[in-house]
Formats: C-alpha cells, structure tokens, sequence
C-alpha cells in the first residue's frame, strides 16, 4: 500500500508504506484454513437447522386417530365399561367420532400372534375404541387421559407418542453435536489466528524491534497489524459462508431434479421457501462471517499484545 | 544517589547475556543534564552493551539505573514507550527499516508519535539537507552506501531533538571531513539541551573534541582526561 504525494517546494516524492510489510505469508495461509473452517460452520449450521425444523414437524403433526385400550377387571362388565368410556370421550371437544371396536374385530387383531379366535373368546382380552380427533383443535390428551383411567378402571389413551418423544430426544442430542462441532471449528480458528499473529510478529521482528526502541507502543504496533487479520477474517468469512449457502442451495434445487427426496426439500424451504423461514437461516448464516471477522481482530490483537508485553 | 542535574545514573550494575561472563561489572556512572562525553575502550569491552541498558534495550542483571528519575528496574513495560521517545539511538549497525524511504526512515518517531506527514515533512527535509541526503529522501536504504546509511540513522536519531542521544560509532563509515560535520551537528544539538554519549574507536576525533572521556576496559568503567 504505497500513497504518493508531491512536495512541490522540494520536489520530493513523500511515500507512505506501511510499517509491517511482511504479513502475506501467514495471512495468506491464515485466510485458507479459515475459509474452510467457516464452511465447515456453515455446513453445521445448515444441518442444525434442517434437524431441528424437521424435528418441529414431526412432533407437531397431531395424530389423527389415537385409541382406548380397555382392559377387563373383575368389578364391572366390560360393556358398561365401554359404554362409560364411549360417552366421556363423546362429551370431550376436539373428538370427531368414538368407534367401539367390536369383539371380533379385536380378536382378528390378535389371530395371527395367539391363533383361533375361539380360544380368545374364552381368555380377558382387552377392548378397543378407535377416536377420531380434529387436528385443527385437538382435545387435551394429557387431561383425557387421567379422566379416562380414574373413572373406568383398566382404561387407557394411547395416542401414539412414544415414537414422537423418541424422535425428538435423538433431534436434540444432535443438535447438541453440532453445537458441540461449531464450538469446537470456534476455538481451532481462534488457536489458528494466535498461531497466524506469532508468525506475522516473527517475520517482522525487526520491524517490531525498531518500532519498539523509537518509543512505539505496544499497542501501536498491534495497530500496523490487526486491521490486516480483520479483513482476511472478513474475506474468507464470507467466502466460506457463500460457499456453504451455495452447498445448500444446490441441495434444494436438486429435488426438482431428481425423484423428491427429503433432505432436498428441506435445505429448499430453509433457503429458497417462505420467507419468515429464509429470514432466520440467513440471520444465523450472516453470524458466520461476523463472528470470523470479529475473532480475526480480537484474538490477533490480544495475542500481539500478550507476545509484545513479554520484551523486556 | 542522582543529583538533581543528573538525566542517568547506574549504581554498581552489572550485566550478562544469559548464562555468560559479566560483560558490564560495577559500573558508575553519572550523566548530567546537557553534558556530552565519548565512550571508548577495545572492541568488546561493553560499549555497545552499556549503550544497551541506556536505550531500554536490557535490564541489568544488578545494581540500579534510573533515568529521567525512575527505577528501570521496577518500570513496567507500559512505560518504557514514553521513555523511549525521549532518547535517539544510532546504532552501530543502522537498522534502518528496508521497507520504508530514507524519508520514511528518518521521519519514523515522529510518525509513531502520532504526528501527521504534513507536520513534519519540512523539518525532515531540512534535515536530510543537513545530512547531505537530499537526493535520497525517496531511495530505500539497501541502495544506500554505508556511509548514507549511517547518515540516515543518525537523522533519524536527532530528528526529535531528544533529550538523551546514544551514537553508536557514528562516524565508523564516513570520511574525516564528513565525521567532523555530524560533530557539529551533535554539537549544536548539545547547545540546545540535548545530553549526548557517543560511542567511538575514533581517537582523532576525540582529541579534536573538548568533551570528557568514559573508557571502558574488560566491562569496568574508568575516566580519562
Ligand atoms: N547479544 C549478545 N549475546 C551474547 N553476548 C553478547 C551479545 N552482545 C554482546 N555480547 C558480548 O558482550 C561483550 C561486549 O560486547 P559489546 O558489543 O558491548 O562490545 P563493544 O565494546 O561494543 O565492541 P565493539 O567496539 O566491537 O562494538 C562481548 O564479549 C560480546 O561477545
Ligand atoms: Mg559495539
């Protein structure tokens, strides 16, 4: 970076350089692990939002039908029973239609696992009541629940969940791995620019030593060089950032391409879908670069300025 | 103990490189305000390393050295930048920065201090006048003979009017006509207040000079004259 200037009394070209030439090389290799690096990031931040937007729709998706299993006890006859349940269930809002399955059709359930239906006739088998439920407006099933198996003893909801809560454990813990993964990129980047300042310091130490015995300050010094980490932590902020929007962009648009698969849809609607989605995917992908640049310009003038206050 | 006039004082300081000899043993050594004196003694006796510890370069290993009237063995690193400003240094090997213009050069603590190009430019051009390197205001020193190298260090050294100069064998490179020019200069630096050491070989130029003369032998400090 050269400035000229012409003083025309003496006819004396006044150049300005600046005063750590010799930084190239360790940014430049700075700039390339930290390109990949913020791809890489990019990379998990895409994959984090995919898992927990999908996790929020298959949890959110209310069955359409759940079922009261009956079971027989010695207290009551089983049709009371069902009647008693039939009726709770029809009086509760958000139940479309009660279906008592009938017995036969409980048993056919069971012929292949225990055999003839004859047999089953003869042995306490529970009873089913199918419920249709509007999904606009669903009923409460916990309070369901509890009001069914307090009044009619062996009575209970099964709304299907369980595999809903199993699905939802497994989204979280890999959300938790992919925060874990982007904590992990944060501190190597980190480590990188410290390993980058020692180096662009050891490559001017002269420089530094002069700068040093005509009265500079430390911080002056950092001054000649953070600026330079700033815009290589811009720079290949936004190139490995780019980067990944485009990996997920052709993601998304590939389902057009090929049969429709799920993870395509997925990355379109999170870039190229509704825009009160696209708006936060991009607000979490602009961090990447922000976050970069900010990391470049602290870590490398706290690191310069930690080697400096170690001379003499 | 420092008298008031007094800008430097070492008491019995001793210096050495790492594990090494003692290359400085129980120096004295008292510096008033406005005086000039040579430093001389065999190659090796510890010029440059007392010159050393005089521009905050190294703490002695003992024995005390205030300067400006603060400890430097309890100053902290903060403070040794404004220390600094107030010293010039001629080293015995320039390190003059090869990147920068001779201007540059020789313009370097003013622009560390903080002043702007237009502030200084004409008292930087007047000087490298005085040092006979006009014409090289915009050359890089690595084309510049020994002799102009040396030139440019020392403007750079004086360019602040410092209230304490360390030269460095600062006539090493250049011819007798010349080395009695830069004695002016140093001289009517001198005149204006600033305190001056030079460290020299250089026997004529010293008998030329009135100045009193520091010798040091074997790293101990003696007076002549
Ligand atoms: N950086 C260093 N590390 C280790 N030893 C050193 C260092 N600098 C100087 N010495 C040693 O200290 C002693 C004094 O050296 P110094 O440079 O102070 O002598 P000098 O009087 O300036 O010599 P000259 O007239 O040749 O410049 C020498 O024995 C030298 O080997
Ligand atoms: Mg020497």
């Amino acid at each position: 970076m050269t400035r000229k200037s012409i003083n025309k009394a003496d006819n004396v070209a006044i150049t300005t350089n600046s005063l750590m030439p010799r930084t190239q090389m360790p940014l430049r290799t700075l700039m390339i692990s930290m390109t990949v690096m913020c791809y890489l990031a990019s990379l998990a931040i895409g994959a984090l939002l995919l898992i927990t937007r999908a996790v929020d729709d298959w949890t959110s998706e209310i069955s359409g039908e759940v079922t009261v299993q009956v079971r027989p006890t010695n207290d009551a006859k089983m049709n009371d029973k069902l009647a008693q349940a039939a009726s709770i269930l029809k009086a509760t809002r958000g139940v479309t239609s009660v279906d008592i399955l009938d017995k036969n059709a409980g048993n056919k359930l069971l012929e292949p696992w225990l055999g003839n239906a004859e047999i089953l006739n003869q042995l306490p088998v529970p009873r089913l009541i199918a419920v249709a439920i509007d999904q606009k407006n669903p009923p409460d099933f916990e309070i369901l629940a509890k009001k069914l198996s307090e009044t009619i003893k062996g009575a209970s909801l099964d709304t299907h969940r369980r595999w809903q809560t199993e699905l939802t454990r497994m989204g979280s813990n890999l959300v938790w791995l992919g925060i874990g993964i982007l904590a992990l990129i944060t501190v190597s980047a980190i480590a990188l620019v410290i390993f980058a300042s020692r180096s662009a310091l050891d490559v001017n130490r002269e420089v530094v030593e002069v700068l040093h015995f005509v009265g500079a300050s430390d911080k002056y010094i950092a001054r000649q060089v953070q600026w330079q980490f700033l815009r290589a932590g811009l720079q290949s902020g936004l190139i490995g950032t780019i980067a990944g929007l485009a990996t997920f962009f052709l993601l998304g648009i590939s389902s057009s391409v090929t049969s429709s698969n799920g993870l395509a849809a997925a990355s379109y609607s999170l870039l190229i879908g509704t825009p009160d989605v696209t708006f936060s995917s991009y607000l979490l992908f602009l961090l990447v670069p922000i976050l970069t640049t900010l990391i470049c310009l602290i870590a490398a003038r706290l690191a310069i300025l930690r080697i400096l206050g170690n001379a003499i | 103990m420092s008298g008031p006039g007094s800008i430097v004082s070492l008491q019995n300081v001793g210096l050495r490189y790492g594990k090494g000899r003692e290359v400085l043993r129980d120096v004295n050594l008292e510096l008033q305000r406005g005086s000039m004196q040579f430093l001389t003694g065999p190659s090796g006796a510890g010029k440059t390393s007392l010159l050393r510890l005089l521009f905050l370069a190294k703490r002695p290993t003992r024995g005390l050295i205030s300067m400006f009237g603060r400890d430097i063995a309890t100053l902290p690193h903060k403070s040794l930048p404004p220390l600094r400003q107030k010293i010039g240094v001629v080293f015995q090997d320039f390190r003059l920065l090869d990147h920068l213009t001779v201007f540059e050069n020789v313009a370097l603590p003013l622009r560390v201090s903080g002043k702007k190009p237009n502030e200084y430019r004409e008292n930087v051009i007047e000087l490298l006048g005085w040092v006979g390197l006009s014409e090289y205001a915009d050359a890089y020193p690595p084309v510049l003979s020994g002799g102009e190298k040396q030139r440019a260090a020392i403007a750079r050294a004086v360019v602040t009017q410092p209230e304490l100069l360390l030269a460095d064998e600062p006539t090493g490179n250049v011819d007798p006509a010349l080395a009695l020019r830069l004695m002016r200069l140093f001289r009517e630096l001198n005149k204006f207040g600033t305190t001056i050491v030079i460290a020299t070989h250089d026997t004529t130029l010293i008998k030329k000079a009135t100045s009193p003369v520091l010798v040091l032998n074997d790293g101990q400090l003696g007076f002549e004259g």
